[in-house]
């Protein structure tokens, strides 16, 4: 019983991960129905972002404050990856913007290539994974028979906030409402006097800017990043998105919440262990894309892929 | 209202007046013939060059050979087409001229002043001048500005209705010529894998002035010529051209090194052809298609008798390889099942889930069958009649490297998928495919079984990327999960798309560009993902339609029509033949 409260806990801090990295690849397919695919990139090179202004910009005496360094640390992340986002978006996406579906799609597949092995090549030592400094309270909570750490439990609560946040702006605001839309008709939203790029580069931003946050908490959660966690991740995130039905933030998050599940679930009690956690999570992919392709909250008829 | 305006390019970007054409063209076309003569660095750039231990290959001047003839031939040849009047499609010629010339020149200059440490090596240093690699850069730019004042015109079209002997004339001195091409490009810079220092920029040297020629052939015209002769007598330019192939172990190629390298090309275009099926007529985006190479792979390690194999099956290769083809069918079928319900981009992502799938269960060796990260190694090689296929072999007088009986089979094998396939998209279930990528609803309406046709596409796939498969264990003689990775994927669609889609001489081009080009450029290998990943950006920004488009895909996916004229450009024409009222005809006067 402890082993699967555990369990649970580990699946919803990984969950609350893969939902700020979903949240983005739901929002850019919802308003131009573009899977992309280096999105999980934008994750990882924030990641590196965070570990980049802690090994040279933080000075010593800041490093062992976590109020101070992990704050500036995420600071950091963000700014690389929206910097990467929006630079993505102006030169490879955007130019394709009236071509066939697959062409960006390809596009994409070649950005995340493009950035993994900027990483690698480009970063000190990056061939191999990085120490991540732990740039946050390192102690066990115990929450009844569950103990987590206190990184895990940051991340939940983050994600979970930022999640909200992102909602009510996208219900409340002027820009919001802009950006739904867009995602609705792009044509009809820019005679009302919205002007799509803007709308599009803003949802780029938000995305990346989420992916940043998450790259770093991730960073100082698991203590090491190497350039294929963007890929890995990647995956699993879309995944979420899919299973909460694209286009929907509340199910980007929820489905990430159920993926974080099956994947340490699945890894503890289903056949094969661990070396094939990753293979239910496709598993469940082809069911949900096969047999309710509009996702858990999707609407039926955003489905005409 | 202009006579030229069905044929200039609607949106130029740099204008200029058309009397300087002339001048420009005399003056890139002289300069490159002097650059050829110049020293191209001002000293010996390596310690113990044993290659060049002297300035020879860099400033020599009557002893030319490599780069900088073929720059003074590119040079001269400008002057040519320059001077000789009444060239159809002249200022393409120029200009593919031009960009080849320029390319030779920037490609030497950034290795020399790289490697010579600054711009000193292909200037001035120490009283030495050598400004080889400047001028002819200057001499490219100007050539094709020179193209650009000229104005370019469409590619002419050539008749192809010619007496059968002259047809078949034209196309083995053309399949002739792409042999000549091949086998000197696998040599450029080295003959076999050892590499010297010059061996990667050399290649890249010499395939600019490839792609140079081949563009100035296509712009007049003589591509097209050569290609729809080809479709026209099909059979024998299929027949001809698996002789050519089969004769490349006589060329300057045949070595043992290069037998595998081309054997492995061989494996990945079949493959390549077998995902155009999928991808470039049935319209469906796969990207987990190395899968079926890899189930093939593991199916024929287990049957022939592999150490490691647990079944202790021992089937002669053809049998093996048959049951593997087969069953990476079945796989590809089932695989294929969910477009009965999904499409587009979600459907990419099923395929991507199996291919992923796949990877992770044979690397954990599921059922004992792949071997997991220790592989299935020590697979027999194919035997017939007492000779292992990687020996060497002597047929009469002619001693042939080693590993030429693979190559020969893969040849063999090629020629009839690319026989099978090209029937297969005149066919009935090949225009169902077509029909299906167009339009899927329209396709159902008009009485086409869809999902039958669509798993047909991916079981025709997947079973001709089994049987490549089989081969490509049995040649490496070792089966991993390693080689059967996402990226492998990406890049079997990338050769499909930079080849072309829906073509067969573009799914073998690209294939054979994409496995060529990291076995030259060694040098880079660090580089090697980052530039494929760039390549795939610039590919869908700059020529979506591929290297040898077909002539209904172009349409969809460079906003071009069936005539190969821009959209913009018909646009334009309709919009003036309204504006000229009925009386307005293309190409009346003012």
């Amino acid at each position: 019983m402890t082993t699967l409260l555990q369990q649970i806990a580990n699946g919803i801090a990984l969950g609350a991960t893969i939902g700020l990295i979903a949240l983005g690849y739901t929002m850019v397919y919802g308003i131009i129905q573009l899977i992309n695919f280096a999105h999980g990139e934008v994750f990882m090179v924030g990641a590196f972002g965070g570990l980049a202004v802690h090994r040279w910009l933080l000075p010593e005496a800041w490093q062992g404050d976590w109020y101070i360094s992990l704050p500036l640390m995420i600071v950091g992340g963000v700014v690389v990856a929206v910097t990467i986002a929006l630079i993505m978006e102006r030169f490879a996406y955007r130019p394709l913007r009236n071509a066939p579906r697959l062409a960006p799609l390809i596009t994409a597949l070649g950005v995340s290539i493009v950035l993994q092995e900027a990483i690698r090549i480009w970063f000190p030592n990056a061939e191999s994974a990085q120490a991540y400094p732990k740039a946050f309270i390192d102690a066990q909570v115990d929450l009844g028979p569950v103990s987590i750490s206190a990184s895990k439990l940051l991340i939940i609560v983050v994600s979970v906030a930022l999640s909200v946040g992102l909602q009510l702006y996208v219900t409340k605001s002027r820009m919001g409402r802009a950006m739904r839309a867009t995602a609705q008709d792009r044509d009809t939203a820019r005679l009302m006097g919205v002007n799509p790029d803007r709308v599009i580069v803003l949802t780029f931003l938000i995305g990346a800017a989420l992916a940043g946050v998450a790259g770093v908490l991730y960073g100082v959660d698991i203590t090491n990043v190497d350039n294929a966690i963007g890929f890995q991740n990647g995956i699993f995130a879309f995944t979420a998105a899919v299973l909460g039905g694209i286009g929907s933030l509340r199910g980007a998050v929820i489905g990430a919440f159920i993926i974080g599940l099956i994947k340490t679930l699945g890894g503890q009690y289903m056949p094969g262990g661990t070396q094939y956690d990753y293979v239910w999570i496709f598993v469940v992919l082809i069911f949900v894309l096969v047999f309710r392709p509009q996702g858990l909250f999707g609407e039926a008829e955003r489905v005409r892929a | 209202m202009t006579t030229t305006t069905a044929t200039v390019r609607s949106r130029p970007r740099i204008t200029l007046a058309p009397t300087l054409a002339k001048p420009l063209a005399a003056a890139g076309g002289v300069l490159a013939v002097i650059a050829a003569l110049l020293p191209w660095t001002t000293f010996v750039l390596f310690d113990n060059d044993e290659v060049n231990p002297s300035l020879q290959y860099f400033d020599a001047p009557f002893a030319l050979s490599g780069y900088r003839l073929h720059t003074m031939l590119l040079g001269l040849a400008v002057l040519v087409v320059a001077f000789v009047p009444r060239i159809p499609g002249r200022a393409r010629a120029q200009r593919a001229l031009g960009f080849g010339i320029a390319a030779i020149g920037l490609i030497s200059l950034i290795f020399l002043s790289y490697n010579g440490g600054g711009v000193g090596t292909v200037t001035a240093a120490d009283g030495d001048a050598a400004f080889g690699a400047v001028v002819a850069l200057v001499a490219g730019v100007l050539v094709v500005l020179s193209a650009i004042a000229a104005g370019i015109t469409d590619i002419p079209d050539f008749p192809t209705r010619l007496p059968r002997l002259a047809a078949y004339g034209a196309l083995v001195l053309a399949f002739a010529a792409i042999l000549f091409l091949v086998a000197e490009t696998l040599t450029a810079g080295g003959r076999s894998g050892v590499s010297n220092p010059y061996a990667g920029p050399t290649f890249l040297a010499f395939l600019g002035m490839a792609g140079g020629v081949l563009g100035a052939l296509s712009g007049v015209g003589v591509v097209r010529w050569i290609s729809a002769l080809s479709e026209r007598h099909r059979a024998f330019s299929i027949i001809i051209l698996v002789l050519c192939a089969l004769s490349l172990p006589l060329t300057s190629a045949g070595n043992a090194y290069w037998m595998t390298v081309a054997t492995t090309i061989g494996v990945y275009a079949a493959t390549a052809i077998g995902l155009n099926v999928v991808v470039g007529l049935a319209g469906l985006l796969d990207l987990g298609y190395v899968a079926f190479m890899g189930v093939g792979a593991f199916v024929a390690a287990n049957l022939s008798g592999a150490a490691t194999s647990k079944l202790g099956i021992e089937l002669p290769f053809p049998v093996a390889a048959l049951i593997a083809a087969i069953l990476a069918g079945i796989v590809g079928a089932i695989v294929g099942s969910p477009t009965l319900r999904v499409r587009g981009d979600y459907l990419a992502i099923v395929t991507l889930a199996f291919g992923e799938i796949f990877t992770r269960s044979a690397q954990n060796d599921i059922g004992g069958l792949t071997g997991g990260s220790n592989a299935i190694p020590r697979i027999p090689d194919v035997e017939l009649g007492g000779t292992a296929f990687n020996e060497e072999i002597q047929v009469g007088g002619l001693e042939l490297p080693g590993g030429v009986l693979y190559y020969f089979m893969i040849v063999l094998v090629v020629g009839a998928v690319m026989a099978v396939f090209a029937n297969l998209k005149n066919s009935r279930a090949g225009r169902a495919w077509i029909a299906i990528r167009e339009d899927e609803d329209a396709a159902r309406a008009m009485g086409i079984r869809t999902g039958k046709a669509k798993i047909m596409a991916f079981l025709v796939g997947a079973t001709l990327a089994g049987l490549a498969g089989a081969i490509f264990a049995h040649k490496l003689t070792i089966a991993s999960f390693d080689s059967f990775k996402f990226l492998e994927s990406v890049t079997l669609l990338a050769a499909v798309i930079l080849g072309g889609m829906g073509t067969i001489p573009g799914a073998v081009l690209g294939a054979s560009l994409l496995f060529v080009l990291p076995e030259k450029l060694r040098e880079f290998d660090d580089y090697r993902l980052l530039l494929f990943g760039l390549a795939l950006i610039l590919i869908m920004r700059f020529r979506p339609q591929g290297l040898v488009p077909d002539r209904v895909r172009r349409a969809e996916l460079a906003g071009e029509t069936a005539t190969g004229k821009s959209i913009d450009e018909e646009e334009a024409l309709v919009v003036e033949q309204e504006h000229d009222g009925p009386t307005g005809k293309k190409g009346g006067t003012a």
